[in-house]
């Protein structure tokens, strides 16, 4: 692997504390401290991905991405201490891949980058994928002819029934289905209370396909409503 | 048994105030009546008839008909013609003045009988050509015989006697005959008199002035007439008079001589009226003074009477006391004492003070009934308050008031404007008829009249016409001033109220314009404060993660060097946890801060709150299932739909839910149900707390917990934030703790099924 990533970040012990995390997965790092410094590293054709922070001396790192576009095509996953929903927001619409709030989980942090690298690097043309008839979200890739989903290339395992779940939330992005009609669909049988037991296997699906279980980016509760496939 | 006598004692006293009062007022009337009627205040407290003026003239009368017989002269006292010889012109004028001081009605009777049968005596004498009245020589003296209340003897000059009594002239000179007590004699120009044995002195200093009680000849000033030279009179009167009657046979009629009768009746009655007055107003006294003493038991009886009267309409009440009003006021007697009190400009207070008496005692016993419907009124006016007072007006003028208080204020006002300017049009429209009216009858137009009439009701137009312009445009500026204040209320502080320059209440607008403007200027200045803050606790929220977010790497480095010591590991471990623990609170402080600055983005959105609860049950299922509890949940079959923001309420019942698994008791059962009643859902998190909840602490202010040690996992916040984002979702947020039993109660307005 060895793939280079340029960690940008006003303070230095977090650029450390990211780098250590980052070299023990083996990755090489290259160090920035502000803005502008950012855009000079991310020359280097070595560098394939940059994680950078938002609050900055001299550029802050929302423009940084800015002029980092103009030049590379690489994935950029924005770290930041805003942990509101418009800065989410901002960040993902200025370009940003990713947006990881801090403080972070080092796992998860991880996971990200390691997702982001995979979709870069390994896979295919996503347009070329999707005229293929496969259907696409974000890191997600599942071809309902095979019934099968993958998570930044890698297949997934599911249970017959969470194969079912991911079907019809997969045909459905951005549907809200209520647990009564995932039941009725998946189990094709009437019920109530059903909460419980839809619950427990997305919640497993989660497992298997999210970075980070406990805040999921694809399968969601809409609450009091019912479950829905986010479009990314 | 008290309350018997209580009663009994009520009813007592309130019948002795009744029966003193109306006798009070009874007799006082009546004797002020009296009083303000009559002529002759002698009789008044004179228990001797025989020491009143009434009888003192009836004498000095008697003894001018006695000397005129014993003179020789006829026996007609209304000629005059003697009496000139008598005492001239001073004399008759005394006479006249005498007469006006006694009064009418004693004599006016007797002189009535008297002269009714002198003339009829006097009838042959005038006619003394007439064969047919053979007795034409009758005694001067005739008509004076029957009456034996006064005994005379009469010896004139020629020593010729006439007499009624047969005892002559030694049983006037005994003065001492059964029955009769008083004796007078003239004799040798004197007069002397003898009452009960005594002399009495006649003549006094010797002058007659007004204040000589006799009308007798023989004063320095009233010398006697030289027709009486030689002529002798005695008379006797009796000491209890006696009726005595008299028929004529011969022209019909009957007739009674008794003008000491009457004298000595009318003092018989003067006594006994004031006597039977006086035991009454005696009796009236103790009736008072029983029922002063009791006055404090007759409360009941007052408000007994008070609840019959309180039926009574006003009008009626009203009515009631003008009928006895109106027996003073609608009789000839009232309008004659009216007349003079206000109009008998030549009397004298005293005259003005009996007209006075005379209009108030003039109905008794209306004036009773006057006192008692005032007392009445009174006694109602006391016990019962204004409102339970009926009226026949009252409902109509509260519907006509009630209808008014409809109408916007300028509405009312230049309705009361309006009104005054018809009544002003009548009144003009009324003095121009009758100046037409008196034109046609009189026949021509007094052009002064009109002038006089016409000018003052133009002015008077144009006044009201004046007054109710300026009240309109007063009327107008009130309403938009009205409307103003109700949209500062309801929180338009943008547009200002302006008023023309001459307005009644262009400073009142300047003011309220003032106001506004310093509402809105407080309000922009808490907006900016409020942003500020938020600013800052971001700001400050932003500048802890950073320094957190090294904290936390570190130690998560820490903790993944093998080689460390025991002891090293456990406190990276321990570093680890903490500062997880500020992580949380720092968000939560974040969170809260916002919510309360209402600056909390929230997505509001239909949803099904029983849904929502499921939802967070099993999201949770895996804390839930560790943490050793039973929950006991009961939530509805059917949706139970409200709106709010689904991500916070899920927080609102995660913490709810966390603070039950945290600080319950172990082993114990958490309830968790739902509930809709009258357009409200209500749901409950109900959990017995596993150390004793302190009370009075209300556990929804930020940073308070069940024990004050703070030792475990929460920051203090989770109620606080549950509160808080309840009411950014617009329901609303209570905790109930009895003894150890712990309720969080969240209320959201159930939305109607579509």
């Amino acid at each position: 692997m060895n793939e280079c990533i340029l960690v940008v970040d006003d303070d230095p012990e977090i650029v450390n504390a990211i780098a250590i995390t980052l070299e023990r997965e083996g990755y090489r790092v290259r160090r920035a401290c502000d803005g502008l410094q950012a855009v000079e590293a991310c020359l280097d054709p070595a560098v394939k991905l940059i994680l950078i922070d938002v609050m900055m001396p001299k550029l802050d790192g929302l423009s940084a991405l800015l002029r980092i576009r103009e030049k590379r095509n690489l994935p950029v996953i924005v770290l930041s201490a805003k942990s509101e929903d418009t800065d989410k927001i901002l960040g993902l619409s200025m370009g940003a891949d990713d947006y990881v709030t801090k403080p972070y989980n080092p796992q998860e942090l991880i996971a990200r980058v390691r997702s982001q690298l995979r979709r870069y690097t390994s896979l295919g043309d996503v347009n070329a994928e999707r005229r293929q008839g496969l259907l696409v979200n974000g890191r997600l890739t599942y071809d309902p002819a095979g019934r099968v989903l993958r998570a930044d290339g890698d297949e997934v395992k599911l249970t017959p029934t969470e194969t079912k779940i991911v079907d019809l939330l997969f045909r459905h992005p951005g549907q809200i289905f209520p647990a009564e009609e995932i039941y009725r669909r998946v189990w094709n049988e009437d019920a109530y209370s059903c909460e419980n037991t839809v619950m427990v296997h997305i919640r497993r699906i989660r497992e298997k396909i999210e970075l980070n279980p406990k805040e999921p980016d694809y399968i969601k509760v809409v609450w009091g409503i019912g479950y829905k496939m986010e479009q990314h | 048994m008290d309350t018997k006598w209580n009663s009994t004692k009520a009813l007592a006293g309130f019948l002795a105030f009744f029966l003193g009062v109306t006798l009070v007022i009874s007799s006082l009337g009546a004797v002020g009546n009296r009083l303000a009627w009559e002529r002759d205040p002698s009789p008044r407290w004179e228990t001797d008839w025989q020491n009143t003026a009434a009888f003192r003239d009836q004498v000095s009368q008697y003894l001018r008909e006695f000397l005129t017989i014993g003179a020789g002269g006829e026996v007609d006292f209304y000629s005059g013609e003697y009496w000139e010889d008598y005492g001239g012109d001073v004399a008759v004028v005394q006479e006249e003045a005498a007469r006006a001081r006694w009064g009418f009605y004693p004599i006016t009777e007797a002189v009535v009988v008297d002269r009714g049968t002198a003339e009829h005596e006097a009838e042959p004498d005038s006619s003394d050509s007439d064969p047919a009245k053979p007795e034409k020589e009758q005694d001067p003296d005739e008509r004076y015989r029957n009456d034996k209340n006064v005994l005379y003897f009469i010896e004139t000059a020629e020593g010729k006697t006439y007499t009624n009594t047969a005892g002559g002239r030694a049983f006037f000179l005994a003065r001492a005959v059964s029955d009769y007590n008083f004796y007078l004699s003239f004799q040798d120009g004197r007069v002397s008199i003898v009452k009960d044995g005594k002399g009495l002195d006649v003549y006094g200093n010797g002058l007659y002035n007004e204040e000589s009680q006799w009308f007798v000849p023989g004063y320095d000033n009233f010398p006697v007439s030289e027709d009486l030279e030689g002529v002798t009179v005695y008379m006797a009167a009796r000491r209890i008079p006696q009726r005595y009657y008299g028929v004529d046979y011969k022209n019909g009629g009957t007739y009674y001589n008794s003008a000491f009768y009457s004298i000595a009746q009318s003092v018989e009655e003067s006594q006994s009226f004031y006597r039977t007055q006086g035991l009454l107003l005696f009796i009236a006294m103790w009736c008072l003074v029983l029922w002063f003493a009791l006055r404090k038991s007759t409360e009941p009886v007052n408000k007994k009477i008070a609840s019959w009267t309180v039926r009574v309409w006003t009008e009626i009440r009203f009515l009631l006391v003008l009928c006895p009003l109106a027996a003073f006021l609608w009789t000839f007697t009232g309008y004659q004492s009216i007349y003079d009190i206000f109009f008998g400009w030549g009397n004298s207070f005293s005259e003005w003070g009996m007209a006075v008496l005379r209009l108030i005692t003039m109905n008794v016993p209306a004036l009773v009934v006057l006192f008692w419907f005032c007392w009445l009124i009174h006694n109602d006016h006391k016990y019962n308050p204004k409102e339970v007072r009926r009226s026949l007006l009252k409902p109509f003028l509260r519907g006509l008031r009630a209808r008014d208080l409809k109408r916007p204020v300028e509405k009312r006002l230049s309705r009361r404007a309006a009104l005054m300017i018809l009544a002003v049009l009548l009144l003009g429209a009324e003095t121009i008829y009758f100046l037409i009216i008196f034109t046609v009858f009189v026949g021509y137009p007094s052009w002064l009249l009109w002038t006089i009439c016409f000018l003052p009701m133009l002015l008077l137009v144009w006044a009201a016409a004046a007054w109710a312009r300026g009240n309109l445009s007063l009327a107008k500026d009130l309403g938009r001033l009205a409307d103003q204040v109700e949209a500062v209320r309801a929180g338009d502080l943008e547009r200002p109220l302006k008023l023309p320059e001459d307005a009644d209440l262009r400073q009142t607008a300047e003011s309220l314009n003032d106001i506004q403007a310093g509402m809105k200027a407080a309000l922009e200045e808490q907006t900016r404060s409020e942003r500020m803050k938020v600013e800052l606790v971001s700001n400050v929220s932003h500048d802890l993660k950073t320094p957190l977010t090294s904290i936390l790497s570190y130690a998560e480095l820490l903790r993944q060097e093998e080689d460390l010591p025991p002891a090293a590991a456990d406190y990276a471990k321990i570093i680890d946890q903490k500062a997880h623990r500020l992580k949380t609170m720092v968000e939560d402080v974040f969170e809260i801060s916002r919510a309360a600055a209402d600056q909390l983005p929230v997505h509001l959105e239909r949803l099904d709150l029983g849904k929502l609860l499921r939802q967070t049950l099993a999201d949770m299922d895996g804390p839930i299932q560790a943490g050793g509890l039973t929950f006991k949940v009961e939530l509805p079959e059917r949706a139970v739909m409200i709106t709010a923001d689904g991500r916070r309420l899920y927080r609102v019942f995660q913490n709810l839910l966390d603070n039950a698994l945290r600080y319950a008791l172990e082993g114990s059962r958490v309830y968790l149900s739902l509930k809709t009643m009258e357009g409200s859902a209500e749901a409950s998190v109900r959990n017995t707390s596993h150390s004793e909840l302190p009370e009075g602490v209300d556990f929804t202010a930020r940073f308070v917990r069940g024990d004050a040690s703070r030792t475990d996992g929460g920051s203090g916040l989770g109620l606080s934030i549950a509160k808080s984002f309840t009411e950014a979702c617009g329901g609303s947020f209570r905790v109930e703790t009895v003894a150890d039993l712990f309720t969080a109660i969240v209320t959201f307005p159930v939305e109607e099924e579509r």
